[in-house]
């Protein structure tokens, strides 16, 4: 009922309450909003288009399978997808059975990111607060978040301590938040 | 956010995965314990969508849509009715959320027929939009409110029996109402609902017919405000309803 309607901008709650109820038309609906993001988080983390389609694949069917896992109340639905796409395509690279529960990722986030013109302003400011870091600040951040390497990993591969390391990661995220919430 | 200090590094190196062993078991300890740093990672987590957001750029191929849609149709689902189950008569306020989100879709769906035909009065279709907003909002305060009074009418002996309930806010004369398990009706006939006041004639408080699964709704029926209510009742009339019952009510409840 709540997806059949194609003039109306249906919320992303609304979406996923008509796949709940096994609506294929909304599943398309969500796949055609957020498989791009997904879609991109896996192809950073793997690079390889192949293996990222799988992630692509496996991150939809299971909101297919079990949209429950994603609790709309408590959070962005973009926001989860990215999050849980990266893990999966981090479980993917270390070959390793997949590690955290889906449904205790709960992703809050400020903007609301549903429209064009919204996420196109969000995407430039989040990539200009990368930018300003430091390069060794933004080179931590992102050795943990797309290479799934943990602090030690980082601290062993650049010869920097270990507490510097968490500093900067902790920090990176920091920075990342004020983009939203100066 | 008053997160704990000692755990701060930890919450981010968490959130990333990054930890391992005893280190990653108290944290989760500690999460379990600690409402702040759980609202802690549930930002952080944000923190890490926004990362993950700058990866953005390429698209999927074509053929990802169609492998996940062939899987999608390969695996229908039936509604997930335990779900709905597990709405707990008591619990207002998850009733709240729920039912305020169908009659969202329920209003937003309604006016898309409208819609369709109205594509250049966008101005026009906002006021719409404003206005059932205000009735999404009205009807959720309805179903939140201290002073709604709940109804529950019951009837018949075999299982599953039809079941409805009507919430029912005097002061401003709205009431949401919703069935389960009624009877398929004849084409040219509808349910009636009924507000019994305490002293007068019953009031019409809307028409529904059940879908396949035997479930109806009647959302925000135009009611006068201030009638106190002691029953609300169902009866079967002409499809086109009508202003004072013409036989026997088939349900019947009163306020609790």
């Amino acid at each position: 009922m709540f997806a059949a309607a194609p003039n109306v901008v249906s919320t992303d709650a609304m979406l996923v309450s008509a796949v709940r109820s096994g609506d294929d038309q909304a599943m398309a609906q969500l796949y055609e909003r957020y498989s791009p993001i997904v879609y991109s988080v896996a192809l950073r983390v793997l690079g390889d288009t192949a293996a990222a389609e799988d992630i692509l694949q496996e991150v939809f069917l299971q909101l297919w399978r079990n949209p429950d896992v994603f609790d709309a109340s408590r959070g962005s639905l973009p926001g989860w997808l990215a999050v849980i796409a990266r893990n999966r395509a981090i479980d993917s690279l270390r070959k390793r059975r997949p590690e955290t529960n889906v449904s205790d990722v709960i992703v809050s986030i400020e903007p609301d990111l549903a429209s064009g013109a919204e996420w196109s302003r969000a995407l430039e400011k989040i990539r200009s607060a990368l930018a300003s870091m430091s390069s060794p600040q933004r080179s931590a951040l992102e050795m943990a978040f797309f290479e799934g390497l943990t602090h030690a990993e980082i601290a062993t591969k650049t010869g920097e301590p270990l507490g510097t390391i968490k500093t900067r990661i902790r920090a990176g995220l920091g920075a990342l938040r004020k983009v939203f919430n100066p | 956010m008053s997160v704990h200090e000692q755990f701060a590094d930890d919450l981010s190196l968490y959130a990333l995965g990054a930890l391992r062993g005893d280190e990653r078991h108290a944290v989760q300890k500690h999460l379990e314990e600690c409402s702040a740093c759980r609202q802690e990672l549930e930002k952080l987590q944000g923190d890490l969508a926004l990362l993950a957001f700058s990866a953005s750029g390429p698209r999927p191929p074509a053929r990802s849509r169609e492998r996940l849609m062939a899987a999608v149709a390969k695996e229908p689902r039936k509604p997930q009715l335990v779900r709905r189950a597990r709405w707990a008569w008591w619990n207002v306020l998850g009733w709240a959320a729920a039912l305020a989100a169908i009659a969202v879709a329920v209003l937003l769906s309604q006016q898309n027929s409208e819609l369709r035909h109205r594509l250049a009065e966008l101005e026009t279709s906002s006021t719409n939009h404003d206005q059932q907003l205000r009735e999404a909002r009205q009807l959720l305060a309805t179903l939140t409110s201290p002073d709604a009074v709940h109804f529950t009418l019951i009837a018949g002996k075999t299982p599953p029996q039809p079941q409805g309930k009507a919430i029912y806010v005097r002061s401003s004369g709205t009431l949401v109402f919703l069935a389960s398990n009624m009877p398929a009706i004849p084409p040219q006939k509808s349910y009636e609902l009924w507000l019994i006041p305490t002293s007068g004639a019953p009031i019409p408080a809307g028409l529904f017919k059940p879908d396949a699964r035997g479930a109806a709704a009647v959302i925000q029926p135009p009611l006068p405000p201030g009638v106190e209510a002691k029953a609300f009742a169902i009866t079967i009339e002409p499809e086109a309803g009508s202003s004072a019952p013409t036989s026997q009510p088939i349900m019947m409840g009163t306020g609790s």
